[in-house]
């Protein structure tokens, strides 16, 4: 179906897999529709911060 | 009086067997297809963005052409992955129409899809348990 794959570079990967799990997250978590929305944007917004955080963190020892 | 506490205690079991069964059944419905429990028990917005967040997961997983463990591994860590990937129900049965080409985790993009296959999995097993505490009544 997909050929030879999906080509994702590693960002658009993290955010999609960010993505997924909060969603997730968010509709198993929360009752409420506005509840699920605002859970859903923390959680993608911790997922990223944290991400970007830690690949620069660990930057210096990539050399 | 003193009859009537036994006979109150059997129609409670009695009562508490169908919840049982319905749990299990919504359980097993749950595992089988993602957010199949969820539609059972009319969830129907839980069942749906379960299904979207599996299914995504899944098929980027197998976009990326991560690897799909199976029960022949022979190290604990493919005996772990082929557990988490065989939670994510009727996904795990879609790699030779999915990734035709098979698996290749020489690149880095292989390896994150084997990830992301086994968190698909992990993500339907907190479906499974949703399912299960909302139909045996622990959870609305």
């Amino acid at each position: 179906m997909f050929g030879t794959g999906v080509h994702l570079s590693h960002f658009a990967a993290m955010v999609t897999f960010a993505l997924c799990v909060s969603v997730a997250f968010a509709c198993l978590g929360r009752q409420t529709l506005a509840g699920r929305i605002k859970y859903a944007l923390l959680s993608l917004a911790l997922f990223l911060v944290i991400g970007v955080g830690l690949a620069w963190l660990m930057y210096p020892f990539s050399k | 009086m003193a009859t009537d506490a036994p006979l109150t205690e059997k129609s409670a079991e009695r009562s508490a067997h169908p919840i049982a069964a319905i749990a299990v059944v919504a359980a097993i419905a749950a595992w089988a297809v993602p957010g199949l429990g969820h539609l059972l028990l009319r969830r129907w917005g839980r069942a749906a963005f379960l299904f979207l967040a599996v299914g995504g997961l899944a098929l980027v997983g197998y976009g990326m052409r991560g690897e799909v463990f199976n029960t022949r591994s022979t190290d604990p860590f493919g005996e772990l992955g082929f557990l988490a990937d065989a939670l994510s129900g009727a996904f795990y049965f879609l790699p030779r129409l999915l990734e035709a080409a098979g698996p290749d985790v020489s690149r880095a993009v292989g390896d994150y899809g084997t990830r992301f296959l086994a968190a698909a999995g992990v993500v339907n097993l907190l479906g499974v348990l949703d399912a299960y505490r909302i139909a045996s009544g622990r959870k609305s």
